[in-house]
């Protein structure tokens, strides 16, 4: 797959505040791409030196080989892309499709209705903006960043401030969006939605790139092992599973986590268990992403997006 | 809608009717009125006046809204003595005649006639000199401010006279007849025109623009554009745009209501539409550099209003400048309002291309500066 995004280097100072440092990344073409981090990392920044919306300090930023410090490629790349600002809000006294259109004659585009369609919007396409439900509101703003047909589609924190509902829904919009063949870059506080939507990741805190990566890949590297969490498993099967060389260790008075490696660890671990007769079926914990940003930035973002 | 209150205020079309209070002390004991006082204030009543008969002990009538109160008062002895009058009158007539037709007449009546001719004269000169006649004053009262009081007293003045005549079996030779031509006089409700229409496409400019501008980048909505090829000169150029249709729609309908209502003499020439193109232009623009300047929907409202409302009543848009004290009029000299409205009544009302030109010219030099500086003011990155 080749490169349709590169960054390199990239460094944004807002005065003597370094809110990009030194950032490095590549977006593959047709993936989804998440910028995951917390609140104030630098998110926003890093996507509108992208979107042409902001002149970074230092560094090379490509999208599709045109460099964005440079006016002549700006028009064109504007053409590529199409952008959801983060905390977007459509205008409130225009209806759906009024909206809808407005975002398309910026982009020299007619095919309202195809986007209106696919969103599941053209029902509503008569109600003012200002009556839709949340999720109604951000779908309308995702259908104004895919109207015209973009190659490249920036989504800023798309699911922030809906409920669960709302929020499982536009996944499965941005999951549909990349069956078209369209490359999505995200960005999100929320370890589910990366680890559910993206291709691969990026995971930034105060500006830098803390770890970036295939998402399988980086979970099975960087996540730990899995953990099988049992109910009071007893002091001589702990004992026994040491003995097989597991770790194991109580998290409370009557839970203890055994880690295992992979499946078939899983099943010696059970069959030990019964050779001395004990019944037990344990929890699964697979790693996830939560568990490389723990361990790799020694901390986890709460779902208000803060640093905890 | 201000258009017709201060319209109908300041003269419709249909003449006004003056409401005249009169004090009749013309009455006898039993306190029926005179008959010809009662005659009079008839022949009052059926002039331009709607007379409101004050009795006596009745409070002194109180103005409501703007009508001023004007308080005829009848004398007494009102009747009596006009009857004396006149009879006085009819017999210095009389005998005037009668000298001058003697005088005429000369040596064809013989002297012993003459003698006795002017003896009886002398006789009823005797008996009218027995008559108590003299002036009777009616008493016009109204405000100091009643700019038409004057004219009033001059109608009553009419009016009594036609009465004395008429008392004297004489008729009136000299009428005055009216008829209505076709050249234009300006009215006030013509003055109030252009100026309510530049006051209303300079708020439009100021608040609802500046809101507009403001409350799109708070929604992210000039973001969004901003990542599309349509250049910040464009999205400069569509707000003006339609600013402008709107601006034109809004005068077609007041001139349409004035014309109705108040058959204003206002016709749109191709000048006066290059006016209001540039006041709106110039309003656009400013509107739209207040609007990208304060970061905050409320601020940004807030500075809008704090600079329509003086400029709205002290640059003579609302009424005219005239009836300011002259620093407010310098003042007024300072605001963007008054050239716009004054080129626009310049062209509009007065229809003269010659005193609007100075005016146009700053509105064009305004809106000239208000879209350079709009566009140069929208961040269109970097924001
Ligand atoms: N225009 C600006 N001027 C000065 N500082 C800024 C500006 N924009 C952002 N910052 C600062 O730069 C840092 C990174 O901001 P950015 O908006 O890129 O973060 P983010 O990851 O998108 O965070 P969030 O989750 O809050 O959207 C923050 O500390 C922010 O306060
Ligand atoms: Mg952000």
């Amino acid at each position: 797959m080749n490169e349709i995004i590169v960054v390199d280097k990239l460094t944004k100072k807002y005065g003597d505040f370094l809110a990009v440092n030194n950032v490095s990344f590549i977006v593959k073409q047709g993936e989804v791409f998440s910028l995951l981090g917390p609140n104030g990392a630098g998110k926003t920044t890093i996507v509108e030196i992208l979107e042409c919306l902001r002149t970074p300090t230092s560094g090379v930023a490509l999208i599709k080989g045109m460099n964005v410090k440079d006016p002549s490629e700006v028009k064109r790349i504007k053409r590529l892309i199409g952008v959801l600002p983060q905390e977007f809000n459509a205008i409130d006294n225009l209806t759906v499709y009024e909206n809808v259109e407005l975002a398309a004659s910026a982009k020299g585009s007619r095919n309202v209705k195809d986007i209106l369609e696919a969103l599941g919007l053209w029902e509503m396409r008569k109600s003012a903006f200002s009556k839709l439900s949340g999720g109604l509101k951000r779908r309308v703003g995702i259908a104004m960043a895919l109207v015209g047909d973009p190659e490249i589609v920036f989504l800023d924190e798309p699911t922030t401030g809906l409920d669960p509902e709302a929020r499982r829904e536009t996944w499965s919009y941005i999951r549909k969006l990349k069956k078209s063949g369209v490359t999505i870059f995200l960005t999100t506080h929320y370890m589910e939605e990366a680890e559910r939507l993206s291709d691969r990741v990026a995971i930034i805190v105060r500006g830098r790139i803390a770890a970036e990566g295939d998402v399988r890949r980086l979970v099975s590297e960087q996540g730990g092992k899995t953990r099988l969490i049992f109910e009071d498993l007893g002091e001589r099967a702990a004992e026994a599973l040491r003995g097989k060389g597991y770790e194991v260790e109580p998290i409370t008075d009557d839970r203890t986590v055994v880690k295992v490696s992979d499946k078939s660890e899983v099943f010696e671990v059970l069959s030990i268990l019964r050779g001395l007769s004990i019944d037990a079926y344990p929890e699964i914990h697979h790693p996830g992403l939560e568990d490389v940003f723990l361990r790799i930035v020694g901390s986890k973002i709460s779902e208000r997006g803060e640093l905890i | 809608m201000l258009l017709l209150v201060f319209g109908s205020i300041f003269g419709g079309p249909t003449p006004p009717n003056y409401t005249l209070y009169v004090k009749n002390l013309d009455v006898d004991h039993e306190g029926r009125p005179g008959v010809l006082s009662e005659a009079f204030i008839r022949a009052l009543n059926e002039s331009v006046f709607e007379v409101q008969l004050l009795k006596p002990g009745d409070p002194y009538p109180r103005s409501t809204g703007f009508a001023a109160i004007r308080v005829l008062t009848i004398p007494m002895g009102f009747t009596s003595n006009l009857i004396n009058a006149t009879i006085v009158n009819r017999v210095d007539i009389t005998v005037e005649t009668i000298m001058m037709m003697v005088e005429m007449a000369g040596d064809q009546i013989p002297p012993e006639a003459r003698a006795s001719i002017s003896s009886s004269m002398e006789g009823i000169n005797a008996f009218r000199g027995s008559m108590p006649a003299g002036v009777m004053t009616l008493t016009l009262e109204g405000s100091r401010d009643d700019r038409v009081l004057q004219p009033i007293e001059g109608i009553i003045n009419t009016i009594a006279s036609r009465f004395e005549l008429a008392l004297l079996n004489a008729s009136s030779t000299i009428d005055v007849k009216t008829r209505f031509n076709d050249t234009r006089q300006l009215r006030s409700v013509d003055y109030y025109l252009p100026g309510y229409v530049a006051a209303f496409i300079m708020t439009n400019g100021l608040i609802g623009v500046s809101s507009l501008v403001s409350d799109m980048r708070r929604r992210g909505i000039i973001k969004l554009l901003a990542s599309t090829p349509v250049s910040r000169t464009t999205w400069t150029m569509s707000i003006v745009i339609v600013q402008t249709v709107a601006s034109l729609i809004l005068l077609s309908v007041m001139i349409a209501v004035g014309w109705l209502v108040f058959r204003i003499a206002a016709i749109p020439d191709i000048y006066s539409i290059i006016v209001i193109i540039l006041g709106t232009l110039a309003f656009t623009g400013f509107g739209m550099v207040i609007g990208v300047s304060l970061k905050e929907v409320e601020a940004v409202t807030a500075l809008g209003n704090s600079l329509s409302f003086p400029m709205m009543f002290l640059s003579g848009a609302l009424w005219p400048l005239e009836l300011m004290p002259p620093y407010l009029q310098d003042v007024a000299r300072l605001m963007p309002l008054y050239y716009f409205h004054s080129a626009l009544r310049e062209t509009l009302i007065v229809g003269s291309v010659m005193t609007a030109t100075f005016p146009s010219l700053i509105v064009g030099v305004m809106a000239t500066a208000g879209i350079l500086l709009a566009i140069s003011l929208t961040k269109w990155r970097d924001f």
